[in-house]
C-alpha cells in the first residue's frame, strides 16, 4: 500500500514535502497497523497542500491534517492513509503591533508566535493543553482552551479569520485582519473547532492582547477538594477580573508545582491567575485574601516567572495519560462533577495493583472537569469495567444538558463508547455541511462522530 | 436564483411574488395559528414594514405575521414553504442594511410579540430569552444580579436580540468586551421547512461544529432564532471617562493608535467628527461639544475601581501628545451621561444636515485610521459630498455617513459614486464592507471586493443547507451569480430605490 502511495504522491509534490518512509512511525494516528500512515506530507505552500488534497479525494485516501503532530490521537484513533502537517507553512505573513492583529501560517506553534509578537509586549492569551509544542492551525482546529479562558475566552474569540484548503481541495479565504466583520456568513466560526473535518486550516489571523504587568498565581490548599468548591465558585463568580480560576486535585500531578515536596500526597489545591497592571493586581489578591480568610488557609503566593511557570506546568498535565476524559456541566453543577470524578478515583484503585494514579483538574468558570488515568491496565476485564463506567457516566450528563468527550483512551474504550458522545438535534445540518466541504468523506475520519 | 447544495435550483423565480396580494386562503391558514389580529394584509399598515432604518431600500411585504412562541413560528414558516412564500424575520426594525425587507416578495415575520425573557440564572450568568425582547431589557432584567449583556448597540432600546443575533451587532463597548458573537451560547431555531433545531446550549460546548457562530449574524437568510440563550457580565464597578477635543480629525485618529499601542484596554473608544458636532449641537440633545472642533473623541476605562486612574491619565497624556486642545473628565453619572450624549445621539441628529442620509459602515485596521480618513475627505471633498463621521475608533469601524437630498437625481449619483469608492478604499487598506450592520441589499454588490466567486459559492451552498429551498430571506447577504461584478459595474447602491 505504502510504496503505492507513496510513487503517486512522488510525481505530484516537492522531494522535501514527502517524508521518509522511517518517520511515519511518529505520525501515528492509532496503535495498529491502520494506525501507520501510509505517507506523512508537509506541504511548503497551501497550494501544494491543495494539490495533495485533490489527489487524495481522487484516489479516496482518508487525510489527518496535523501541525506538530501534539493532538494527532485526539478523540479516539482513525485508520487513515495520509497525514498532512502543515508545519512547514509557518510564515509570519503580517504583523502590525499598532493593530494587535497577526497573519500567520497555521504551522506556526504558539510558543512561537509567542516569541514573535513578546518583543512587542504583545500575546495570544490562548493555552489549549500542550500549547507548548502545539501548532496555531491545530489550536484553531479544535476550538482550544485552557485555564486563561475563564478571562479571555476560547479559540473562537480570539481568531478573526482563517484559510481553509477545503476536502475537495478548493482554498477558501474567510474573515481577515480587522476585529469587527459581518461582511457574509461568519463561515470563521464554523471551521474553529471543526477537527479538521472539513479540511485543512493554512493560515489564521488573530486579535493579540497587551501582555499583563503582572502576573501572580495563589495557590489555596485543602485536604478535600469538595470543601474547595464553594471558594472556587465564588471566585469565579466575582466581579473582578480574574485571568483564571482552576481546582487540582491532587495539586502534585503534572508537575504543576514548583515546591511540590513541600506539598501532602493528596491536598487539593484552587489555583488563582491574577494578571493585569500592578494596582489591579495588588487589588484582587488583597481581596481574594480577605474574602476566603475565614474559610481557607493562607494560600502560597507566586509571582512573575514562577507563575508562568504554574500555568505551562498546567498546560502539560496530561502528559503520558493513559486516558482522558473532559466532563461539562453548567458551572453550578461543579459539586456533581466533583462527585463524578470522585468516583472515577475509587474506579482506578480498584482495578489497578496500586501503580496507576488519577487526577483532575477543573476550569471552574466553564464547568469543564477534565479527569486523567496514568498507569492503567490494559486488560480486558479492565476496559470493559471503564467502558461501561463512562458510558454510564456519559448518558448521566448528556441528561443534564452536558458531555462526556474522551479526548485520549485506550483503543479498546474508545472503539466501544466513541470518544464523542451523543449528536444533538442538529446532526443533519452538521452532515450537510460535512458532505459540503469534504464530499469525498475523507477528511480526519471518526472526529466529532463523522 | 438560488441554487441548492444539491445542484436543485428554486422551484420558481422569487422576483415574480413581487406585488402579488397575499391570496385569502393563505391568510386564512396564517390567522388559524396566530389569531386574526395578527396577520397584517392592508396595503397602508404594510407600510410600515417597507423599509428598515436604512431607509434608502423600500419594499413592502405581501403580509406581516406576529407569532407570539416558537410553535407558533413553526407552523407559520411550515404555511409559508408549502406555498413557496419567503419568509422575512423583522425584530425592531432598526437594522441598518435593508436586511428585514421582502425584496422577493413573501411575508414579515415580526418578532415583537415574542418578548418575554424565559430565564435568568445568575449561577451560571446566562439567560434565556425570547427573540423580540430588546437589548436594554435584557441588562434590566439582569442588572438585580449586578450582571448586563454586553454589547450595547446604538439602537439599544429599541432593537431586539433576535436582530442582534442576526445581524451579530456590536456596539461602543464591543471594543473591550466584543460583539454579539461572543455573548450567545445556545439558539432555538425555526428553519424555512418549519423544522425546529436546537443549537449549542452553554452546558454542551462542542463536540461539534459551531453552528451558533456560523448562524449569529446570517441576517435571517438560515431561518429564524426564536429564543437565545446568552451569556452575561458583571456590571462594572467603575469607570472613568474622557472627552478629548481635536481641532484635526487625523490627530483624533493618532491619538487612538497611541493608546491602544501603549498597552491600555479601553471599554470604549469613540470618534466624532466636526459635521456631527454640529447636527448634534444644534438639536435638542446638544452635549456643549465645541462646534469649532474638527473631531471630539470618547475615551472610557471600566473594571474594579483600582487602576483606573492611572489609565485614564495615561489616555489624556496621549491625546495632548497626538495634540488634543482640551480634555474634559466625567466626575460624576450626570457628566459621564453628558459626555456620551454627543456619541449617542450622533445618528439621531443628522437629519437635520439634509433630508436623507446613506449610513455608511465599514472597518479598516486601526493604524490605518489616519490615512483612510485623510482619503475620505478627499473622496467627499471630489465628488462635493458631505459626509458626517461617527465611529467606534478603537475597533477600526467607520461610519462615515453621508448626508445628501435624494430629490435631486444629479446629487444622488454623487453619492452613490464616493460611497463605492469609500468602501473600495477601505477594502484596500486591508478592511471589509461592514463592520456590524450587516450586508442585507444594501452591501450586496460590494461582496465581490472581499469574496472570490468559489468564496460566494460556498455561501450559497452554506445557506442551501439550512434553507434549501430559498425562503429564508431570500436576496440578501449573497449576491446573484449574474450580477457578481466589481462593484463600478454593478447596480448602484440603491440610493432613493
Amino acid at each position: 500500500m505504502s510504496a503505492a502511495v507513496r510513487e503517486i504522491l512522488a510525481g505530484v509534490v516537492g522531494p522535501d514535502t514527502l517524508r521518509p518512509e522511517g518517520e511515519a512511525e511518529q505520525w501515528r494516528t492509532g496503535p495498529g497497523p491502520g494506525g501507520l500512515p501510509a505517507a506523512v506530507l508537509l506541504p511548503a505552500s497551501e497550494e501544494e497542500l491543495a494539490q495533495v488534497l485533490g489527489v487524495a479525494g481522487e484516489e479516496g485516501w482518508p487525510v489527518m491534517p496535523a501541525g506538530s503532530g501534539r493532538w494527532l490521537e485526539g478523540g479516539g484513533s482513525s485508520d487513515v492513509i495520509l497525514v498532512l502537517s502543515t508545519r512547514r507553512i509557518r510564515e509570519m505573513d503580517v504583523y502590525e503591533p499598532a493593530d494587535l492583529t497577526f497573519t500567520a501560517g497555521a504551522g506556526l506553534t504558539l510558543a512561537e508566535l509567542t516569541a514573535a509578537t513578546a518583543p512587542n509586549g504583545q500575546w495570544l492569551p490562548l493555552d489549549p493543553p500542550g500549547w507548548a509544542v502545539g501548532t496555531l492551525g491545530a489550536a484553531v482546529a479544535i476550538g482550544g482552551n485552557g485555564s486563561l479562558r475563564h478571562l479571555y475566552g476560547t479559540a473562537r474569540d480570539h481568531i478573526l479569520g482563517l484559510t481553509l484548503v477545503s476536502g475537495e481541495g478548493e482554498i477558501l479565504r474567510w474573515g481577515g485582519r480587522v476585529v469587527k466583520n459581518v461582511a457574509g456568513f461568519d463561515m470563521t466560526r464554523l471551521f474553529t473547532g471543526s477537527w479538521g473535518t472539513l479540511g485543512v486550516i493554512t493560515s489564521v489571523s488573530g486579535r493579540l492582547f497587551p501582555i499583563p504587568e503582572r502576573d501572580v498565581t495563589l495557590v489555596f490548599r485543602c485536604e478535600d477538594a469538595k470543601r474547595l468548591a464553594p471558594a472556587a465558585r465564588s471566585v469565579a463568580l466575582s466581579s473582578m477580573p480574574v485571568a483564571a480560576v482552576e481546582l487540582l486535585h491532587p495539586l502534585r500531578s503534572g508537575g504543576v508545582l514548583p515546591n511540590e515536596a513541600s506539598t501532602a500526597e493528596d491536598d487539593a489545591g484552587l489555583v488563582v491567575r491574577l494578571l493585569g497592571s500592578e494596582a489591579v493586581v495588588g487589588e484582587m489578591e488583597a481581596r481574594l485574601r480577605r474574602d476566603l480568610a475565614g474559610e481557607l488557609s493562607e494560600p502560597d503566593r507566586l509571582s512573575g516567572e514562577a507563575s508562568r511557570a504554574v500555568h505551562a506546568g498546567l498546560g502539560d498535565w496530561e502528559a503520558g495519560a493513559d486516558l482522558v476524559a473532559r466532563l461539562r456541566l453548567l458551572p453550578s453543577e461543579l459539586p456533581t462533577l466533583l462527585a463524578e470524578a470522585e468516583s472515577l478515583g475509587r474506579l482506578t484503585r480498584e482495578s489497578s495493583e496500586g501503580d496507576s494514579r488519577c487526577s483532575i483538574t477543573s476550569h471552574v468558570g466553564a464547568g469543564v472537569l477534565r479527569f486523567a488515568v496514568w498507569g492503567m491496565p490494559s486488560t480486558n476485564g479492565v476496559q470493559d469495567h471503564w467502558s461501561s463506567a463512562l458510558a454510564e457516566l456519559r448518558g448521566r450528563l448528556e441528561n443534564g444538558g452536558g458531555s462526556l468527550v474522551l479526548s485520549r483512551g485506550p483503543e479498546a474504550v474508545t472503539r466501544r463508547i466513541g470518544a464523542w458522545g451523543g449528536r444533538g438535534e442538529e446532526a443533519p445540518l452538521v452532515d450537510g455541511l460535512k458532505a459540503e466541504f469534504d464530499p469525498h468523506g475523507i477528511m480526519a475520519p471518526g472526529r466529532l462522530g463523522l | 436564483m438560488i441554487s441548492s447544495a444539491r445542484g436543485r435550483t428554486t422551484h420558481s423565480n422569487p422576483r415574480e411574488y413581487v406585488a402579488k396580494p397575499l391570496a385569502s386562503d393563505v391568510l386564512a391558514e396564517l390567522a388559524s395559528v396566530v389569531g386574526a389580529d395578527w396577520v397584517i394584509s392592508d396595503p397602508d399598515r404594510l407600510l410600515v414594514y417597507e423599509a428598515d432604518a436604512q431607509t434608502a431600500h423600500r419594499r413592502a411585504p405581501q403580509a406581516v405575521v406576529l407569532p407570539s412562541d416558537t410553535r407558533e413560528t413553526s407552523a407559520v414558516a411550515r404555511i409559508l414553504h408549502r406555498h413557496g412564500l419567503p419568509m422575512v424575520p423583522r425584530g425592531g426594525g432598526t437594522g441598518l442594511s435593508g436586511g428585514a425587507l421582502a425584496m422577493h416578495g413573501g411575508v414579515v415575520v415580526a418578532t415583537s410579540r415574542m418578548n418575554r425573557i424565559l430565564e435568568v440564572d445568575a449561577e451560571n450568568r446566562r439567560a434565556v430569552v425570547q427573540c423580540g425582547v430588546f437589548n436594554t431589557d435584557l441588562s434590566d432584567a439582569a442588572a438585580p444580579f449586578g450582571l448586563h449583556y454586553a454589547p450595547d448597540p446604538s439602537s439599544q432600546t429599541a432593537c431586539t436580540i433576535g436582530g442582534n443575533v442576526a445581524e451579530n451587532s456590536g456596539g461602543p463597548h464591543c471594543l473591550k468586551y466584543g460583539v454579539t458573537t461572543r455573548y450567545v451560547t445556545g439558539l432555538r431555531v425555526v428553519l424555512s421547512g418549519g423544522e425546529t433545531v436546537w443549537l449549542g446550549g452553554q452546558s454542551r460546548e462542542a463536540p461539534s461544529f459551531d453552528l451558533v457562530g456560523l448562524f449569529v449574524g446570517s441576517e435571517g437568510c438560515f431561518g429564524l432564532a426564536t429564543e437565545v440563550e446568552v451569556a452575561l457580565v458583571p456590571v462594572p464597578e467603575a469607570t472613568r471617562t474622557l472627552l478629548a477635543i481635536f481641532d484635526s480629525l487625523e490627530d483624533a485618529g493618532h491619538a487612538v493608535t497611541a493608546i491602544v499601542s501603549a498597552g491600555l484596554l479601553p471599554a470604549a473608544l469613540e470618534i466624532v467628527d466636526q459635521n456631527t458636532i454640529k447636527a448634534v449641537e444644534a438639536s435638542i440633545f446638544s452635549a456643549g461639544y465645541p462646534t469649532d472642533a474638527a473631531a471630539a473623541l470618547v475615551v472610557e476605562f471600566d473594571g474594579i475601581e483600582a487602576g483606573l486612574d492611572r489609565d485614564a491619565e495615561e489616555a489624556e497624556r496621549h491625546s495632548r501628545r497626538a495634540g488634543a486642545r482640551e480634555i474634559r473628565r466625567a466626575e460624576t453619572a450626570e457628566e459621564r451621561v453628558a459626555l456620551w450624549k454627543g456619541r449617542k445621539k450622533a445618528f439621531g441628529t443628522m437629519g437635520r444636515l439634509a433630508p436623507d442620509l446613506l449610513v455608511q459602515d465599514a472597518t479598516v485596521p486601526r493604524s490605518r485610521l489616519p490615512a483612510v480618513l485623510e482619503r475620505i475627505s478627499k473622496i467627499a471633498a471630489r465628488y462635493d459630498v458631505q459626509v458626517a463621521n461617527v465611529f467606534h475608533a478603537g475597533d477600526g469601524n467607520l461610519h462615515p455617513n453621508i448626508v445628501f437630498d435624494r430629490r435631486s437625481p444629479e446629487e444622488t449619483r454623487r453619492v452613490e459614486e464616493a460611497s463605492g469608492e469609500i468602501m473600495a478604499v477601505c477594502v484596500e487598506a486591508g478592511g471589509t464592507i461592514t463592520g456590524e450592520h450587516g450586508v442585507g441589499v444594501d452591501k450586496k454588490k460590494y461582496m465581490p471586493l472581499v469574496f472570490s466567486p468559489e468564496e460566494l459559492d460556498s455561501l450559497r451552498k452554506v445557506k442551501a443547507i439550512f434553507d434549501p429551498e430559498g425562503l429564508a430571506n431570500p436576496g440578501k447577504v449573497v449576491p446573484d451569480p449574474e450580477t457578481e461584478l466589481p462593484w463600478s459595474q454593478a447596480e448602484g447602491p440603491g440610493v432613493g430605490q
